[in-house]
């Protein structure tokens, strides 16, 4: 069963049970710690005006690997000039995925408590739906830097015991990925 | 290739810039590189939805990130390059750029 289904005007209606939303809201708080813990990494600059005007951001990469791969060096032979596009985009980019985790959060709404309930339902505007993309997006290299996905990977995923702690993680990351391709699909049409 | 973005034409005299015209700009590059995770559809729909790629030209690089590992998604000035990228690392691409010679 799919949870998205197309709207007109690229809005997409969504239906998902309690228990997934529920688990969509704690990863998603979980990013946002992820990434409000990448912040506190301090400014290097001390142009006075930059740091007013918050232009200022971090030179240095990330030392967590899900950091290094939601912001990535955007030179690859050239350090110096990957820290200062790192410097002048890591903060509005930051604030950008938090943005996102917020309109997920948001549509799901304040389901700390639910047990069996009925189905949640409410529809995502375009750009709802592309922060849930980009959310979910973001979920899933999170997960996936966790785990230690590699590219054609999965017998080795279905080869580890069932009491392998990675099992359940494996199992959400996949989910993640056919939620993701169900609401790309129903976006785009 | 960026140019959908509807700027009116101008009919105004343009000052000639000099240092453009006697020094050829060297165009930058954006590259996306294939990961593990990133979904072959919501990479095709990040080429369509951000560049406005037909979904032709949208696959055909996705198809080539898969394939050969990498692609070039967009060509411009550094500073066009450096606006693309930041957009495709918000949308969890991963993506660099280089000047075209390099």
């Amino acid at each position: 069963m799919s949870h998205f289904k197309s709207r007109r005007k690229g809005r997409v209606y969504v239906e998902i049970p309690p228990y997934a939303a529920g688990l969509i809201a704690n990863l998603v708080r979980q990013l946002v710690e992820l990434l409000s813990d990448g912040e506190a990494r301090g400014v290097s600059s001390a142009d006075p005006l930059e740091a007013m005007l918050e232009l200022d951001g971090p030179r240095e990469t990330p030392e967590d690997p899900a950091l290094r791969r939601l912001f990535p060096e955007a030179h690859r032979d050239d350090p110096e000039a990957a820290a200062e596009f790192r410097r002048f985009t890591e903060r509005s980019l930051r604030e950008g995925k938090v943005a996102d985790a917020r309109v997920v959060l948001d549509s799901i709404g304040d389901i700390e408590d639910v047990g069996d309930g009925p189905d949640l339902e409410f529809e995502l505007d375009r750009d709802q739906a592309r922060a849930w993309m980009r959310c979910l997006t973001d979920l899933r290299l999170t997960l996936a830097e966790r785990l230690g996905v590699t590219t054609d990977d999965e017998e080795f995923w279905a080869s580890l015991p069932e009491d392998d702690e990675r099992v359940p993680v494996h199992e959400i990351y996949g989910w993640l990925g056919y939620l993701l391709e169900s609401l790309v699909d129903a976006a785009d049409h | 290739m960026r140019g959908m973005t509807a700027t009116p034409e101008s009919t105004t005299v343009e000052r000639p810039d000099t240092d453009q015209a006697v020094l050829p700009e060297v165009p930058w590059l954006t590259l996306v590189w294939d990961d593990p995770v990133n979904l072959m559809s919501y990479v095709t729909f990040v080429f369509t939805d951000y560049f406005h790629y037909p979904r032709s030209k949208a696959q055909r690089l996705m198809m080539q990130v898969h394939t050969e590992g990498k692609a070039v998604v967009s060509s411009g000035s550094r500073e066009e390059m450096e606006r693309d990228v930041q957009a495709m690392h918000g949308y969890g691409l991963w993506a660099t750029m280089q000047k075209a010679d390099a």
